[in-house]
């Protein structure tokens, strides 16, 4: 059973960088997205179970190109340490700050190129943009069937049998495959690979792509025009020093000044 | 620019109308999910509605929606936010070849553009994105508030087209802990700074002082479930934004920060002073919580008697 994985390569939020009061989003480190991970584990684990390939798809979405192929291969490194077989990375100025039908246009023509695969597996949403949506683009550009929020997933012979985790209910679905599942943090924890499997990861391919190699010319339809941080001024008092009484009371004082307590 | 605005949603979602009224000069049509009183929406300007009263699937809704899109020429297409939404939308996006922006603050359209700002990079910026041509905006409702601006509107129940791919074999509710933490004025948060789930009542025992909700983050919730989700504040989680945050035992991951960003003060309390949350609060103890909190507690009864 060969599984296709879509792995983000995700601004790192933890880490924005500013200036001139604008995020500036080509000096922000990047990072695997975290519940891509979760995709990634989940993907290795159905190849322990019913054997075939895992093929990790990512497009990337940050520039500068240049100075981003080799973080991002990095990046594409440590997910096939976990045990992925092979990688394809979509790099092409075309899809810097482009909106996610163009991403999963792209992620569907891989796969379709790819010939044989019986399931496709992502994240229910990226740490950075966390929109959710390319999981269901993909789905509906492929043209199969899509379950979302899953985080309990079987093979049953043809089928693929999951839990979805909906806000006030958990509900069991299946449908036939080749199907697109989108899984939650709580499916499995990601595996920590050893340092042998980091080393063997070296030699696995990444096919580096280009829309040219795809034979795609594709239309932005969106201009990403500024990105201005949240200001959040906060006042930053830390009290380390004094007895825990002592603590407690310049806590409560602070907050009868805020206005927020209200002594009787 | 001409353009038909098509908003989704239940009677409950109609705030988002308010998101629509921005759109100034512009029809607006209401895709009513269920039961709701159609008099209510004309009042708030919606001309035409089209009545979807039985429950359909993600993938069957997103091929009706896409149909009426289609059908009516809608440009703007404005949709509540919830993972039924977050499935469905998506679908109905790409069969369009349009975009779909989230998490959506305001709107602006100028000449035959459109101005969308909108809450991205994990909830810790604002960005403008410009666009031209047909656009999904998804929202939270309570966001916006319509104003009145009557008119007679017209009903037309909406046939789905129903599109059997998955199977519904079995659901089962969630356990609920009753609190709608997102509306919340005070809040005390918990993490995994407690050792043992009993432990917890030192949190419930000081929100109940000070009449506040507690919430948690995501191990609390998601791995160890000592509290049901609806407690549960962060991207994937619950957003909030009280008077009063008090997070206690919560090293401060981004994506917990990113769901009480909009949290007026906030006090961290925690025993490791390298903890990055107290980089974002307002007041900060470095102390150990299990002898820090029934002292403040004390304290907090003394001087509010209760």
């Amino acid at each position: 059973m060969d599984v296709v994985v879509l792995v983000k390569l995700a601004l790192d939020t933890g880490q924005l960088r500013v200036s001139e009061g604008k995020v500036d989003v080509e000096s922000t480190p990047l990072k695997v997205s975290d519940i891509d991970r979760n995709a990634v584990e989940e993907a290795v684990r159905v190849r322990e179970r019913v054997g075939g390939l895992v093929h990790v798809v990512s497009i990337l979405k940050y520039g500068p190109i240049q100075r981003r192929l080799q973080e991002a291969e990095g990046l594409l490194r440590e997910v096939l340490a976990m045990g992925a077989d092979d990688a394809y990375l979509v790099a092409d100025e075309a899809l810097i700050g482009s909106d996610q039908s163009v991403t999963a246009k792209v992620i569907a023509s891989i796969i379709r190129r790819l010939g044989k695969y019986d399931l496709v597996i992502a994240g229910e949403a990226t740490v950075d943009g966390y929109t959710g949506q390319v999981g269901p683009r993909v789905a509906a550009e492929l043209g199969i069937p899509v379950v979302t929020y899953v985080r309990e997933l079987r093979i049953e012979g043809s089928r693929v049998v999951a839990k979805r985790d909906l806000e006030d209910a958990v509900q069991t679905v299946e449908t036939p495959l080749p199907a697109l599942v989108t899984v939650t943090r709580e499916i499995n924890t990601p595996r920590i690979p050893t340092l042998l499997q980091i080393r063997a990861a070296v030699r696995k391919p990444i096919g580096k792509l280009t829309l040219a190699d795809l034979g795609l010319t594709l239309k932005p339809t969106i201009k990403v025009e500024s990105a201005v941080p949240m200001q959040v001024k906060r006042r930053g008092v830390v009290i380390r020093e004094g007895t825990v009484d002592e603590k407690a009371d310049r806590l409560v004082q602070a907050l009868i000044q805020e206005g927020l307590l209200t002594p009787r | 620019m001409a353009m038909g605005v098509l908003v989704v949603g239940s009677i409950g979602d109609i705030g988002l109308v308010g998101l629509a009224q921005r759109f100034r000069g512009q029809d607006v049509h209401y895709l009513l999910t269920g039961q709701g009183d159609v008099v209510q929406l004309g009042r708030y300007g919606v001309s035409r509605v089209y009545q979807l009263t039985t429950g359909i699937d993600e993938y069957s809704f997103s091929e009706t929606l896409t149909d009426l899109v289609n059908r009516g020429s809608y440009s703007i297409i404005i949709t509540p936010v919830n993972r039924f939404y977050r499935t469905a939308v998506p679908m109905a996006a790409q069969r369009l070849s349009a975009p779909l922006l989230t998490d959506v603050i305001d709107v602006k359209p100028i000449d035959n553009e459109l101005e969308v700002v909108l809450n991205s990079f994990g909830n810790r910026a604002q960005v403008t994105v410009k666009v031209t041509g047909r656009v999904l905006l998804m929202a939270p409702p309570a966001r916006f508030k319509p104003s009145e601006n009557p008119v007679n509107a017209s009903i037309e129940p909406l046939q789905p087209r129903v599109v059997n791919v998955v199977k519904v074999v079995s659901t089962e509710g969630k356990a609920k802990g009753g609190v709608r933490i997102e509306d919340a004025e005070l809040i005390v948060a918990v993490g995994r700074g407690f050792r043992r789930r009993e432990d917890l009542k030192l949190a419930f025992e000081l929100a109940e002082v000070l009449g506040a909700e507690v919430g948690c983050s995501r191990p609390i919730a998601a791995d160890l479930k000592w509290l049901s989700e609806d407690h549960w504040i962060g991207l994937s989680g619950r957003r909030v934004r009280p008077r009063l945050y008090i997070a206690i035992g919560i090293s401060g991951q981004p994506q917990h920060l990113a769901g009480m960003m909009e949290s007026r003060t906030v006090v961290v309390i925690n025993n490791d002073p390298n903890a990055p949350f107290f980089r974002n609060c307002d007041y900060g103890v470095v102390e150990d919580l299990y002898s820090f909190i029934p002292v403040l507690t004390r304290r907090l009864r003394d001087i509010l008697k209760r």
